[in-house]
């Protein structure tokens, strides 16, 4: 757009001939150049894949230590001298729609982005990402999580690789649990809704909660759908037809409806991006949550270190006792199609697969990208929920068009509404007419 | 090289500039509108026509009207209250001591300078549902608000987004008005007042007229500026509240568009926009050719 400006400009500027006309043009030129050319100072030395360039890597959340973003900085420079490696830190919310901008643009795109293994199919299958195939046998092959491995190809080609799993498990108070004379850890989910109700009962505080439970969690909401059986939409012929108000899965929104009025104490428009304040303020019994959140818990700024000994976990139990389905999270990473610094990008992504980076991410608690690496995840109880909270994991549909279901909130507004108190088979209904929609 | 192809080859350029600037964006959104543009066009697949479909979809589809019908009177609440605090604010200004004026107008400077998304965080701590201090004033003063979600009803939604964004408005119209205020004839004023016109008679035939080119360009930019309200309520969308129920025609495109990854249904929802702002501003924009004849 810039440079095609400016060629009419000078071709004008030689038709006409008059240097009144070309004083005028250049600077009305300048004004316009300088006030949209601002933010990429760098753009034009780093181009031409010379070798050396600002590699930019976006990582979303708090997810990967700080250890682990200081160790690629490094290591990345130190084996690309007069390369620099920057990482900017994305929110997981509204990461699909910025991504959706700025892979599209040449001067703009970063170079290595982390997608959510539920987001990678929308941008694998338009051509976004840079195909990775040809690499797969060099970044870990078969040892690579064939889920995610999955999830990031199309075709038989592969666009995003793993990055590392993790799924969501209970954290738990312990001392509550003794106050509120709940002995043992609930082994079902019929225990596990009595004990959160009665860690609730026992508070006596509105805004205390059993289990922790923002309205528009639904990604931890999934789980009590799928454990009794429903899901989000089904293949049906070549489409998909959405399944939230089948039987099962009216069963199981109403579980969450149920959990959310007697036992959760979060407010019903919240997410779940900040369970330290509520969790550090004692207001919560039970959450589900990452392991990495243990880390957040337990920070001396941030968190709340005098409550790190009262705190267990255990993977969220299902309705036959067996651990529940819950989301199976986690990421990938690929690499933008539109990137001038192919290689150097490349460079990158091997050392996040690397075992010294994967290292660091196992002691935090995400599940390694490689099978072999499930060791490091130690054999304390995190490590235990950890492994049991993935045995049973699951993902949401497979559809290509699934990322734009969780770019419109639709989720989110239908677990909110059902928070809300809201009668759930209206509003499964609806959703599903939208999921629909979406995915057809 | 004439004499007369001189002031032609002046205005040339910024033509050239004014057409590359508003006329480019605006044909490639009307081709837009017309083509099946996805992700997948957007990151290099040939586009298909879809003739006028994109318009068929969304015009019969039921949300649209009732998005256009919340943004418009959100429009006029937003833009009555702006003007009228903003015209009082100003009327009372002009009264004002000098140091009292001087300290009015700095503090409506902050709160025009301050950048959208700083004041938005700012806001989105006051009205926060657990931790706000407005649900902690309020029930501090008798009434019971501890842990009321003010994003959650689509009412108070709204409520919440009109004091943010009319708190936003308001200086740009004072000082715009203040500055009219300053430039009304003082002996007309007082020979008002030696015929015997009283305070109101004085506002409504002297000061009223006098202002009145300034009065017409401030409701018309206000008019336009609020139909198009985006960052306010995409930030409170974010914070809470039900995305659907709440928006306005901005958040829809940008839903239908960014969010969702149909481009072309998303430039037709723009054609509508630019064609509704043009019909609510229409009555204002005569009137002002009417003044300048």
């Amino acid at each position: 757009m810039r440079k095609t400006e400016g060629k009419q400009a000078v071709r004008f500027n030689k038709k006409q001939a008059l240097r009144s006309v070309a004083v005028v043009a250049v600077t009305a030129l300048l004004g316009a150049t300088s006030a949209c050319g601002s933010d990429d100072g760098d753009g034009d030395g780093s181009k031409g894949g010379s070798g050396k360039a600002e590699i930019v890597v976006w990582l979303n959340g708090a997810d990967t230590p700080d250890d682990a973003r200081a160790w690629l900085k490094e290591t990345f420079e130190d084996e690309h001298p007069g390369s620099t490696l920057t990482i900017e830190q994305q929110e997981w919310e509204g990461l699909v729609e910025r991504l959706t901008t700025a892979l599209t643009s040449t001067d703009q795109t970063p170079d290595v982005v982390e997608v959510g293994n539920t987001q990678a199919a929308t941008f694998t299958t338009v051509g976004a990402f840079s195909d990775l195939t040809g690499d797969l046998d060099g970044l870990g092959g078969d040892d690579l999580l064939p889920g995610f491995v999955e999830a990031g190809s199309v075709d038989g080609k592969t666009f995003a690789v793993p990055y590392y799993a993790g799924s969501t498990y209970v954290f738990y108070r312990k001392d509550l649990f003794e106050k509120a004379g709940v002995t043992e850890v609930p082994a079902t989910m019929a225990d596990f809704v009595a004990a959160a109700k009665k860690l609730k009962q026992d508070s006596g505080q509105a805004d205390f909660s059993g289990y922790w439970l923002p309205g528009k969690d639904w990604r931890d909401g999934a789980a009590f759908l799928w454990d009794a059986g429903g899901d989000f939409a089904a293949p049906d012929g070549d489409g998909w037809q959405a399944t939230l108000s089948s039987p099962e899965s009216i069963k199981g929104l109403e579980t969450f409806q149920d959990l959310y009025t007697s036992a959760s104490g979060a407010p019903a428009d919240a997410n779940e991006s900040d369970p330290v304040t509520p969790f550090c303020a004692g207001k919560i019994g039970m959450m589900s949550r990452p392991g990495w959140v243990y880390g957040m818990l337990t920070d001396e700024e941030s968190g709340c270190p005098e409550l790190a000994e009262q705190v267990g976990v255990f993977a969220l139990p299902g309705s036959d006792g067996a651990p529940a389905p819950v989301l199976l999270g986690g990421s990938n990473i690929a690499i933008s199609a539109k990137s001038p610094h192919q290689d150097l990008a490349r460079a990158a992504v091997e050392l996040m697969l690397s075992e010294d980076y994967q290292t660091i991410l196992a002691e935090a608690g995400l599940t390694p990208a490689k099978q072999s690496y499930a060791s490091k995840l130690g054999d304390d109880e995190f490590a235990q929920a950890t492994i049991e909270a993935a045995s049973n994991a699951k993902l949401t549909p497979p559809a290509a068009s699934w990322a734009t279901v969780e770019g419109k909130f639709v989720l989110e507004d239908l677990y909110s509404r059902i928070a809300q108190g809201g009668d759930v088979e209206k509003l499964a209904a609806e959703a599903d007419e939208q999921i629909d929609a979406e995915l057809n | 090289m004439g004499r007369r192809s001189l002031p032609l080859g002046l205005v040339l350029p910024a033509v050239a500039l004014l057409a590359l600037a508003l006329g480019y964006p605006l044909v490639r959104q009307v081709v837009l509108s017309l083509q099946e543009f996805g992700l997948a066009q957007q990151f290099g697949a040939p586009p298909e026509w879809a003739g006028l479909g994109n318009y068929r979809d969304l015009l019969t589809d039921s949300g649209l009207w009732v998005v256009v019908l919340r943004t418009v009177a959100f429009c006029f609440v937003n833009a009555g209250l702006t003007f009228a605090i903003g015209l009082g604010l100003a009327l009372l200004m002009a009264r004002m001591s000098r140091p009292v004026r001087i300290l009015a107008q700095c503090g409506l400077l902050l709160a025009w300078a301050m950048p959208v998304v700083a004041a938005m965080t700012v806001w989105q701590f006051l009205f926060d549902t657990e931790y706000g201090v407005v649900n902690w004033l309020l029930t501090k003063a008798g009434g019971d608000f501890t842990g009321h979600g003010w994003l959650l009803e689509p009412w108070s939604f709204f409520l919440v987004a009109t004091i943010v964004v009319v708190w936003m408005s308001v200086p740009f119209v004072v000082f715009t008005l203040y500055a009219a205020l300053t430039q009304v004839p003082e002996d007309v004023l007082e020979a008002a007042e030696i015929d015997g016109a009283g305070t109101w008679q004085r506002f409504v035939h002297v000061v009223l007229p006098a202002i009145r080119p300034v009065l017409l360009v401030v409701i018309l930019l206000q008019v336009i500026w609020d139909l198009r309200v985006f960052t306010q309520i995409y930030t409170l969308q974010k914070a809470g509240g039900v995305s659907k129920d709440t928006n306005l025609l901005g958040t829809y495109i940008y839903t239908l568009g960014i969010k969702g990854g149909d481009f072309g249904t998303a430039a037709a929802a723009a054609m509508f926009m630019l064609v509704l702002t043009i019909v609510l501003t229409a009555p204002y924009v005569r009137l002002m050719l009417k003044q300048e004849d």
